[in-house]
């Protein structure tokens, strides 16, 4: 019967090699060349989809994926959203981790990653609330090992915080037939939101040897075997300290504790510089990703578009959104709501956004969804019913979605506006033409309602008069003066 | 005249890359020569066969064998490695060779080795021992002197410092002549060293820095071409002066 090896045996570590490391540091040396305070090369990578990133520290590897669902909040804390941290220490990493339940060190790792999430409140709870006490968003956040070469806090943590930073959500709002429903948004058609993350806490290890006299940063495998005591600081690029961790090992005095902290936080912000560096980069390559789909198509399109706008009916309108493959853009939607109001079709919106579109050249620059007025006798349709499959070619919306973007809520009816008209459906316009329309109204409701309240009412009414007389006069005027011409 | 083509045949193969299921000589035309065949081939009847992917080599005049690179060792009869002691028992010590199995070194494996004088290895000692049994049924068999009974530099090493490589990398710092990076390293420092088939490599010198800079310089020449490891050696002795 062959003798084979015990599996919690199975990497040994030679006394040569135990010695050496000791004496090495005594002077000041690193197995690997390092100097006490120096960190591996750390590499961050990104996946395709957001929230998934791989890090590499050294020969330490770690990936990252956040995900997240609708659950019901906790009892006691109806408005916050719930963070999840789930650690998967794969025994490819190590020969001493098992399959299955987590290990001593695995929970601690994620423990310690999620207290400085968590405590310092860095990824904001209360944003994540959709509906309070009923509808919250619950983001999980899955770190896998894949190689354990030393250090996985740090290496664990700075993955967390890269697939935390890339992640979006899809949008929801509340509406439906009795306006109880909650509706998620495609991520196709509605643009996603980012977490909202105040802070980014970073974790340094530090190794002790020799009875706490000597330590180093970012231990290896070799050095972590050998090493007496163990501490992780967690600290934001603010100096706040966000967590610390010492669980066992050797004692150290309070003054090496300070230094330690004090290191720290240098360290803590050369890495969040990287980090920022690194999600930057992705996001400019995320969002040319989606500008660069329009194909050559757009061109021709485009002097289509001056051509056929001309003598159309307003029936025809829907068919004309469609072949419009790109429109110019109005950054903001204020030009939207007087444009909603007027009942004829005319060229000149035609004229300038036929102009404008030869100006498109990825940037954001004139937008303007309703180039041609549509009668209120036309609209018709629900609001928002984004769940179903949109028939809408990617670029289009890619386009408008990336380019007119504010986080104001009339720039989300914009963008829901946006994507409705250039369907090739003819209800999508009108749905959208509706629901510019019901945010206008309850706009100038208000506003009168404050006035009335305030007995300037008399102030408002001559307003809106105003305001409507003016956009009528800009609409016909042009029509006018080209037959006069 | 049939020796000739199975002859050429097996030149045809020498030095090149091999895959399990090749037949690489022929036997029929050899009937008064003996072979040894060595790691990854197998006799198939009147054939040898390929086990192992890798690049046939030939040692003149009739050793053949299959050489290929891996971090996991298999054991090899002659193979000289280096190994950590795990436990002690009656009458073998339990050595771990980074073999699927471990290896078993008996206590009277030594120059004048008697049951009154069994050496004490503490758990962790790190030995240059040689397999003189493999068998990938049964635990390999490892032994403190060479086929003479002499020591021969076999037994444990002190201080110094020990990584682990892979097998190819190890095979190239064993080849003869010298590897170029062994050569220069040489030249500026003074250093031993100690190389394991089996991928583990133990290097010892006066100081920490010298320990540190050659195995990292072993480490990092795996990949590079002999000139490139001698422009490595070159730049990293200029940074230390």
């Amino acid at each position: 019967m062959p003798i084979m090896e015990h599996k919690s045996m199975a990497w040994r570590m030679s006394v040569n090699e135990r010695k050496f490391i000791e004496t090495a540091l005594a002077s000041d040396l690193r197995v690997d060349g390092r100097r006490p305070f120096d960190y591996r090369r750390l590499n961050i990578k990104f996946g395709r989809e957001d929230g998934c990133s791989e890090v590499q520290l050294g020969e330490t590897h770690v990936m990252a994926y956040v995900t997240s669902e609708l659950v019901q909040p906790y009892r006691d804390r109806p408005n916050e959203g719930i963070l999840a941290i789930f650690t998967d220490f794969s025994p490819m990493a190590d020969p001493s981790f098992e399959a299955g339940r987590p290990g001593e060190s695995a929970i601690e790792l994620g423990r310690v990653i999620d207290r400085g999430l968590r405590e310092s409140r860095a990824v904001d709870m209360e944003s994540l609330c959709v509906v309070a006490g009923k509808l919250v968003w619950s983001i999980q956040v899955d770190l896998h090992i894949i190689d354990n070469g030393g250090n996985l806090v740090d290496a664990a943590n700075v993955a967390a915080l890269a697939a935390l930073l890339t992640f979006q959500r899809p949008e929801c709002t509340v509406g439906g037939d009795n306006g109880q429903d909650i509706i998620i948004h495609d991520p196709k058609v509605v643009e996603p939101l980012p977490l909202v993350i105040h802070h980014l806490p970073i974790s340094v290890t530090f190794a002790f040897y020799n009875k706490g006299d000597i330590m180093v940063i970012d231990p290896t495998h070799k050095e972590e075997s050998v090493m007496g005591g163990k501490m992780t600081a967690t600290i934001n690029s603010n100096g706040d300290v966000c967590a610390i961790q010492k669980a066992g090992g050797e004692g150290v005095m309070p003054s090496v504790v300070m230094q330690c902290i004090r290191i720290a936080s240098v360290k803590a912000a050369d890495i969040t510089s990287k980090l920022k560096n690194a999600v930057e980069v992705y996001n400019t390559e995320r969002a040319l990703r989606k500008v660069k789909r329009h194909p050559s198509k757009m061109a021709h399109q485009v002097s289509v578009a001056d051509i056929t706008l001309e003598d159309k009916q307003v029936k025809d309108l829907p068919r004309h959104q469609a072949k419009m493959a790109c429109q110019p853009y109005i950054g903001s939607s204020q030009d939207d709501e007087p444009k909603v109001d007027t009942r004829t079709s005319t060229n000149a919106d035609g004229n300038s956004s036929g102009t404008h579109a030869d100006a498109f050249v990825g940037g954001p620059s004139k937008w303007d969804p309703y180039p041609l007025r549509v009668g209120t006798s036309q609209v018709l349709g629900t609001l928002t019913v984004v769940k179903e499959e949109q028939v809408v070619s990617d670029d289009h919306r890619a386009v408008e979605c990336s380019l007119d973007h504010t986080t104001t809520s009339s720039s989300g009816t914009v963008s829901v506006s946006d994507a409705m008209q250039k369907s090739n459906t003819s209800k999508s316009l009108k749905d959208a033409v509706k629901c510019l329309l019901e945010f206008f109204l309850p706009v100038t409701m208000d506003f009168w309602m404050t006035s009335v309240a305030t007995e300037y009412w008399h102030f408002a009414v001559v307003k809106v008069i105003v305001l409507c007389a003016i956009r009528c006069l800009c609409q016909w005027l042009p029509s006018k003066l080209m037959k006069a011409l | 005249m049939n020796s000739m083509p199975s002859d050429s045949a097996s030149m045809s193969f020498v030095d090149r890359v091999v895959v399990p299921g090749d037949h690489v000589l022929d036997l029929t035309g050899m009937a008064n020569q003996t072979i040894k065949l060595g790691a990854g081939l197998r006799q198939d009847g009147d054939a040898i066969s390929v086990m192992k992917a890798g690049k046939l080599r030939i040692s003149k005049p009739n050793k053949y064998w299959v050489e290929s690179s891996h971090k996991r060792y298999v054991p090899c009869v002659e193979d000289t490695v280096l190994g950590i002691v795990v436990d002690s028992k009656f009458d073998n010590f339990l050595v771990d060779i980074k073999a699927p199995m471990l290896g078993l070194l008996p206590v009277l494996a030594f120059e004048g080795g008697t049951r009154r004088n069994i050496p004490k290895f503490e758990i962790g000692t790190l030995l240059y021992v040689r397999v003189v049994k493999a068998n990938n049924t049964m635990n390999p068999e490892l032994s403190c002197m060479d086929e003479t009974g002499k020591a021969a530099e076999f037994g444990p090493l002190k201080d110094g410092y020990m990584f682990e490589t892979s097998t190819g990398l190890a095979r190239m710092l064993l080849s003869s002549p010298p590897c170029p990076i062994l050569e220069s390293l040489g030249k500026s420092l003074s250093y031993e060293i100690a190389i394991g088939l089996n991928g583990r490599v133990w290097v010892n010198a006066a100081s920490p820095s010298t320990v540190i800079l050659v195995s990292n310089a072993i480490m990092n020449s795996e990949f590079l071409s002999a000139a490139q490891q001698k422009i490595m050696v070159e730049k990293l002795m200029k940074r230390l002066q």
